[in-house]
């Protein structure tokens, strides 16, 4: 069967490369995303800390402001008309109330000196401090220049950093006092930063200096990501709000999905990991699987016995090619054929029918089928098969594989053999005859030299004249005793002869051809020759030595196989009947050779004459001789189908 | 002893039978029923034809043949030869038998193949006896002799072999008388006759 090899296909090295390529993208691209992710959120978290920053510090300038303007009316109050009035305490009390951030509130005169104690410094935070700090006295003189409200710079007292905002009051142009209003930062802080705030982010207050002064947070400091700064103004003197945010705590979804994302990412790489072994090993296997289809056709090819394969129905599923070069025929022409197949000889289509039948029903014979087919240029071979059940890889039976030898070369063979030794046997024959001729010429040629010679000298003696009659008389018996003994071997050959008389005794006439043709047959079948029979039912039994009787046929048929060898292997057709006739039974041995000439035809049953090469020409005179030894006839016609008819009767009895 | 014809046939009758047709003829003839008893009556001078048969029974003809011829007897041999047995009757003649006669013969030709083989038998042994008494005379030359009968025969004058071996006129006369009767013969042509077949 000419099937190519498959192929595989060969890994190019872009085969991996290209989804290699891809998953790198990929995950650079899914990295480049979590990274804009994580700018935008850090933008974002950096606006929000901006206006919240800024929000934070307008608060604080708005509650400045407010408390500025609270004590600008509480100064007035004081500073106006009932100075030492009780329920201005009180209010100072609510003031404090309402501005948690402040510590005390002090009142000054125009010099700077408190005014008195009570109420003079309200508050608990401020008890015994000094009020004449350094910075809180430079803004008093500032503010009492300016006229204005005014902040004094930080400064420190009890591990607490605090500031001041200096309210100046004029009465009719002059200055009568002062106010001041001292600040915690710690305080300030706590009371006017929101509490989400905290949350988020520490506000610190920083100096100048870089000192922070006071902050704020509900969280704990950890690692800093984003700072905003913006000037503390009110109260200034270079102090600056400082907003940090900390590393909040990671969100989980986000989290989750990043660890989704690589887990995912890391997932591909290792299906891809293993897709590329898995795709190694299946190639591995295709590559040894290739490997050994190549080898086993590689096998198959190289033999000289032919395979071919049926399924169940007769159908030819595979041949290979010893079988294709063998019949003659492509494969693409013997698949799928159901019978008759192409290789079948038309001269042998029953038997060949018959064999195909018996080997699907499972009854080939174990020791294989003699059968001849042809090639595809008609030419005939001699084919030994053996079949056997095909069982498909799921155990069922799918079929028939047939081994198919060519043997026509050792048929020829045999055959060659066969004729050898029939020369050697026909040589053997000759040379035993010819020694038989010898020693009867011999021994007839010894008497008959004896009497020529006696007679020869007597008659030189008469001649002469000088013949005793006692002479004479002597030599006459012994003459006689001579001719006797020539008679004698004479006899002997005829009592030789009369030793081999027929023993006839009642025979079936069908019976002896059947035998004869069961001994002829596979003789016929070797040189393509069919043997027909046609017996008549109802035969008178015949008298005869049937041993005879069946060398008769046997010669004939002989003759008439010999004489079809020059015909056409379908036509060559041996006809045996017999048929009952009036005084007994006639029988036919008919050929569809070239038939025979007329010369021939005359001297046909002569001893001696023979129109093969071989022949003794004895054949047909022995022939004549048994069937005329049986009181029966024969002679030749010739056969109106081509070919001659030998016919004998034999007498009933 | 006197010539005949010895006839060796293992066949009775045929002994008989021409023992009876070379007597009708007067051909002295004797019988022996084998090779082996011919053997061994044969003498070196037998004198005759033998009468052989190629087949018998014990030593065949042909093998009788091959023996006498190895024992350089020059007896002529025809051999009666059977239908199959031409082939070695013919090779038989090419080795130098005298002739061969098939059975069953014409057996007045046989009696004359016999007496024709026995006058060649005759011949040679005549030839034979002479050339024995030639080779006898030659021997009472003495070596002188000799000398001048090989001149004589060139065909030189006696004054020519006087002066070559350098003797009288005289003395190659008296040479050549002797010689010519010691050779038996009268004259020089005589002589050359004598010895053309030597030397």
């Amino acid at each position: 069967m000419e099937t190519t090899v498959p192929r595989l296909p060969k890994l190019q090295p872009w085969y991996w490369t290209v989804p290699r390529i891809a998953v790198g993208l990929f995950v650079l691209a899914v990295i480049s995303l979590l990274w804009l992710l994580h700018r935008q959120e850090v933008e974002e978290q950096r606006a929000s800390l901006i206006g919240d920053t800024l929000w934070v510090e307008q608060n604080l300038h708005f509650n400045l402001s407010r408390s500025q303007e609270q004590l600008q009316q509480l100064g007035q109050d004081f500073f106006g008309a009932e100075r030492a009035n009780g329920s201005f305490d009180a209010r100072i009390r609510s003031y404090l109330l309402n501005n948690p951030g402040i510590v005390h509130v002090q009142a000054l005169d125009a010099d700077g000196l408190p005014v008195r104690r009570d109420p003079g410094v309200v508050g608990n935070a401020a008890q015994g401090e000094n009020p004449r700090t350094e910075s809180v006295y430079q803004a008093f003189r500032l503010s009492r220049s300016t006229g204005l409200p005014t902040f004094s710079a930080g400064h420190e007292s009890g591990g607490e950093w605090f500031f001041a905002l200096v309210v100046p009051h004029f009465r009719d142009g002059r200055h009568a006092g002062s106010l001041v209003a001292a600040y915690s930062f710690r305080k300030l802080l706590a009371d006017q930063v929101p509490w989400w705030f905290a949350q988020k982010y520490r506000l610190s207050v920083v100096d100048a200096n870089g000192l922070a002064l006071g902050s704020k947070s509900n969280i704990e400091a950890g690692e800093e990501t984003l700072r905003h700064r913006i000037p503390f103004d009110p109260p200034g003197h270079g102090l600056v709000l400082v907003a940090t945010a900390y590393q909040s705590e990671t969100s989980l979804p986000r989290n989750l999905l990043t660890l989704a994302i690589v887990a995912l990412g890391a997932g591909v790489l290792a299906s891809l990991w293993a897709q590329r072994r898995h795709m190694q090993k299946r190639l591995d296997a295709e590559q040894a699987l290739s490997k050994e289809y190549a080898f086993r056709k590689a096998m198959e090819d190289s033999l000289f016995t032919g395979l071919r394969a049926r399924d169940l129905e007769g159908r030819i599923i595979y041949v290979n090619p010893a079988f294709c070069r063998m019949t003659g025929f492509d494969a693409a022409e013997l698949l799928n054929r159901l019978p008759p197949m192409p290789y079948w000889a038309p001269e042998e289509r029953e038997a060949t029918q018959a064999a195909h039948r018996r080997s699907l029903a499972g009854q080939s014979p174990s020791e294989g089928v003699e059968l001849r087919f042809q090639r595809k240029n008609g030419e005939r071979f001699d084919a030994l098969i053996y079949e056997a059940p095909l069982i498909d890889a799921e155990g069922r039976h799918a079929g028939w594989m047939g081994s198919v030898v060519d043997i026509t070369e050792r048929k020829r063979a045999e055959e060659l053999a066969r004729q050898q030794q029939e020369k050697l046997q026909f040589t053997a024959r000759l040379v035993t005859m010819g020694e038989m001729a010898s020693t009867l010429a011999h021994e007839i040629n010894q008497p008959l030299s004896a009497i020529s010679s006696y007679t020869t000298g007597c008659m030189n003696r008469l001649e002469a004249g000088d013949l005793p009659r006692d002479e004479l008389r002597e030599t006459l018996g012994k003459l006689a005793s001579q001719a006797q003994r020539a008679g004698r071997v004479i006899r002997r050959i005829y009592d030789f002869v009369r030793r081999s008389e027929p023993q006839r005794a009642p025979c079936d006439v069908n019976a002896v051809v059947e035998d004869a043709v069961g001994l002829i047959e596979g003789d016929a079948r070797k040189r393509g020759v069919r043997i027909v029979l046609a017996l008549a039912e109802k035969l008178p039994t015949v008298r005869a030595d049937s041993v005879m009787l069946e060398q008769v046929l046997l010669n004939l048929m002989r003759n008439g196989i010999d004489a079809m060898q020059a015909m056409q292997p379908a036509e060559r057709q041996l006809i045996v009947r017999t048929a009952a006739v009036e005084d007994g039974v006639e029988i036919d041995v008919a050929d569809c050779g070239a038939g025979i000439a007329a010369e021939a035809a005359a001297r046909l049953f002569e001893p001696f004459f023979s129109t093969k090469p071989e022949g003794m020409g004895m054949g047909l005179n022995i022939c004549r001789s048994i069937v005329e030894s049986h009181k029966g006839r024969m002679w030749v016609e010739a056969n109106p189908a081509g070919g001659s008819v030998f016919r004998f009767t034999l007498p009933g009895g | 002893m006197k010539p005949a014809a010895y006839i060796v046939d293992d066949d009775e009758a045929i002994r008989d039978a021409l023992t009876w047709l070379f007597r009708s003829r007067h051909v002295e003839s004797r019988a022996w029923p084998s090779a082996e008893a011919f053997l061994a009556d044969w003498r070196d001078d037998l004198r005759g034809c033998l009468v052989l048969d190629v087949r018998m029974g014990g030593m065949s003809g042909l093998q009788l043949f091959d023996l006498l011829c190895e024992r350089g007897a020059r007896l002529p041999v025809i051999f009666l030869s059977g239908h199959g047995d031409i082939p070695l009757a013919v090779a038989a003649v090419k080795k130098g038998a005298y002739d061969f006669v098939e059975k069953p013969f014409n057996d007045n030709e046989l009696v004359d193949r016999v007496i024709s083989a026995m006058g060649v038998d005759a011949a040679h042994q005549e030839r034979r006896a002479g050339q024995a008494s030639l080779a006898s005379r030659l021997t009472q030359l003495t070596p002188r002799e000799r000398e001048v009968m090989d001149r004589i025969l060139a065909g030189k004058y006696n004054k020519v072999i006087a002066d070559e071996l350098n003797i009288a006129m005289r003395t190659v006369e008296v040479h050549r008388a002797r010689i010519f009767e010691k050779m038996g013969v009268k004259s020089a042509v005589e002589l050359a006759q004598l010895l053309s077949g030597k030397h």
